[in-house]
């Protein structure tokens, strides 16, 4: 069903200069879906994948690095923030909100994990 | 084998809690308390302080912070260490010393520096140019005695890996023993976002009471566990620890001057409440070069808000940047998008949208008075319920960060050491 990314994944975001940085990880809830859900979360979060859920990165270089000893995946969004904190005018130009906006985004899990 | 270190954190920036490094030092017991000062944006923020007075530079709260809490650290034999020198670390030191000589206490101040670069011109327009250097430097001041170490420019966990590496007595090729330091001291580095702070579980913790500042118990093998002091708010957790290692990195290889650190080898096991173990992780040499902070003065910066409500947003958005767009001399303009808000929206400001328009320019001039008087002038003369969100702003100087790389045999690390001794270290 098409439902909020964070529903069980949780976020953490940031900047390095210009670029936008945003770990996303599988919260340790107890549920028995874990490993499923890390599955699922790696094989979901691709460039694309960021690119289609973050519109203003589609035109941008997207890299996704797994980390699945985490559950992790960490992407980085080069250039999205311009030159950086103190020059961007971007409406949060540290990116720190742009985790929590990832996980408001709906997307497409499979009711098992749920 | 030697006993774990306590390492505590204190500030994970420069405007922290002021209040943190008496909570850690009263609040249990520490081996040791660090604190990180320095951001890319901070590093350009001292470099503008020194402009005005050579003998600032330096993080001027971590001053006040000691002068409260100086005696209590020498009583409870807790050493503290910091990156709060930022561009001086030796006026920092000196400043330490007066404290400490106020206070009729006699406490050991040692420094690092040669992180600061500028001497050597390399950078075009750098206003800073600070390599990140390691923890070997931190580790030797304290191996001297050395209750107090004040760095500039080290990478955030050498707070952490310099006073383990003190501790247990590592080789520098201890690569995984370092590699598992660095762990311990990038998670507990941001203060409390490894306690619950900017963590998307917040629901799920003790939100009555202020969050603990962290804390790493670093074992001689480089494993750790972290966790903070009994009775304070937000909780140590396996998604705690997680948020803060998955953050701020750039590839699965976390990069450091003293070993290269592979993520995906951290295991983290839960031990007990508020007790978070970390093992496993392997490290490797590290890069040749070493990573140089730059900012350089990029210009000036305004901006202002528009709010536009309820009907017909977009004409209206439309209609006051036709208007201002011709009157500005800015070189760079602009406007955000507006999206229109949800219809029948049941208050004002759920009704209302903001347009906003940022200038940018070398000079402090056309996004002053030039830019913020024809926007004011439109206030009769525009889009139905013309308001702007604030008053007039003064235009704002701002850095553009650049990462660079250097040369190893360029940077000359030294520890000034607490009677005055200088020695050069790897």
């Amino acid at each position: 069903m098409r439902t909020p990314l964070g529903t069980f994944v949780h976020a953490r975001s940031g900047d390095k200069g210009g670029d936008a940085n945003v770990g996303l990880w599988v919260a340790h809830d107890g549920s028995p879906a874990y490993d499923a859900r890390v599955a699922w979360l790696l094989d979901l979060v691709t460039p694309d994948a960021v690119r289609t859920l973050l519109p203003e990165a589609a035109d941008l270089d997207v890299e996704v690095h797994r980390l699945p000893g985490l559950g992790a995946v960490n992407v980085v969004a080069h250039g999205l923030l311009g030159q950086g904190v103190a020059a961007s005018s971007r409406f949060d130009p540290q990116a720190k909100g742009l985790g929590e906006f990832l996980r408001s985004r709906h997307v497409e899990i499979p009711e098992e994990l749920l | 084998m030697s006993a774990p270190l306590r390492v505590g954190n204190c500030s994970g920036f420069y405007g922290d809690r002021i209040s943190a490094m008496r909570e850690m030092l009263e609040g249990g017991p520490l081996d040791v308390l660090t604190g990180d000062y320095l951001a890319e944006l901070t590093m350009l923020i001292l470099g503008r302080d020194t402009m005005k007075d050579p003998s600032l530079g330096y993080a001027r709260t971590h001053l006040r912070q000691l002068e409260d809490c100086l005696g209590l650290a020498a009583e409870r034999g807790v050493r503290i260490v910091s990156n709060a020198g930022g561009l001086n670390p030796a006026g920092l030191a000196d400043r330490v010393r007066e404290v400490a000589a106020g206070l009729g206490l006699d406490v050991a101040v040692a420094h690092v520096e040669g992180d600061d670069l500028r001497p050597l011109a390399l950078f075009d327009g750098a206003l800073t140019a600070n390599a990140y250097l390691g923890a070997a430097g931190i580790a030797r001041a304290l191996d001297a005695g050395a209750q107090v170490v004040v760095t500039g420019r080290v990478t955030d966990a050498s707070l952490v890996v310099g006073p383990a590496w003190h501790h247990h007595g590592w080789d520098a090729t201890a690569y995984d023993a370092l590699a598992g330091a660095v762990v311990a001291g990038h998670v507990i580095e941001c203060g409390t976002q490894a306690t619950g702070g900017n963590f998307s579980g917040f629901r799920s913790l003790d939100l009555s009471r202020p969050l603990g500042f962290p804390i790493a118990e670093v074992a001689a093998d480089g494993s750790s566990v972290v966790t903070k002091h009994d009775g304070t708010g937000g909780a140590v957790t396996l998604d705690t620890v997680t948020a803060q290692l998955v953050y701020e990195i750039q590839s699965t290889r976390y990069l450091g001057p003293d070993v290269t650190v592979d993520l995906d080898s951290v295991r983290l096991a839960e031990h007990g409440p508020d007790r978070v173990a970390i093992s496993g992780v392997r490290g490797e040499a590290a890069p040749e070069r070493l990573k140089v902070c730059v900012n350089e003065l990029g210009g000036f910066r305004n901006q202002v808000e528009f709010v536009l409500t309820g009907l017909d947003v977009d004409d209206k958005a439309a209609w006051v940047r036709a208007q201002l767009d011709p009157q500005l001399t800015a070189r760079d303009v602009e406007w955000s998008q507006v999206v229109a808000p949800p219809p029948d929206a049941t208050s004002e400001e759920a009704a209302s949208v903001l347009l906003r328009c940022t200038v940018r320019d070398p000079e402090a001039g056309p996004v002053g008075r030039a830019f913020t008087g024809p926007a004011v002038e439109l206030a009769l003369a525009s889009y139905p319920g013309f308001t702007m969100t604030t008053p007039p702003q003064q235009p704002t100087p701002y850095g553009v960060y650049r990462p660079e790389l250097v040369d190893r045999d360029l940077v000359h690390q030294v520890v000034v050491h607490h009677d005055g001794r200088r020695e050069e270290v790897a």
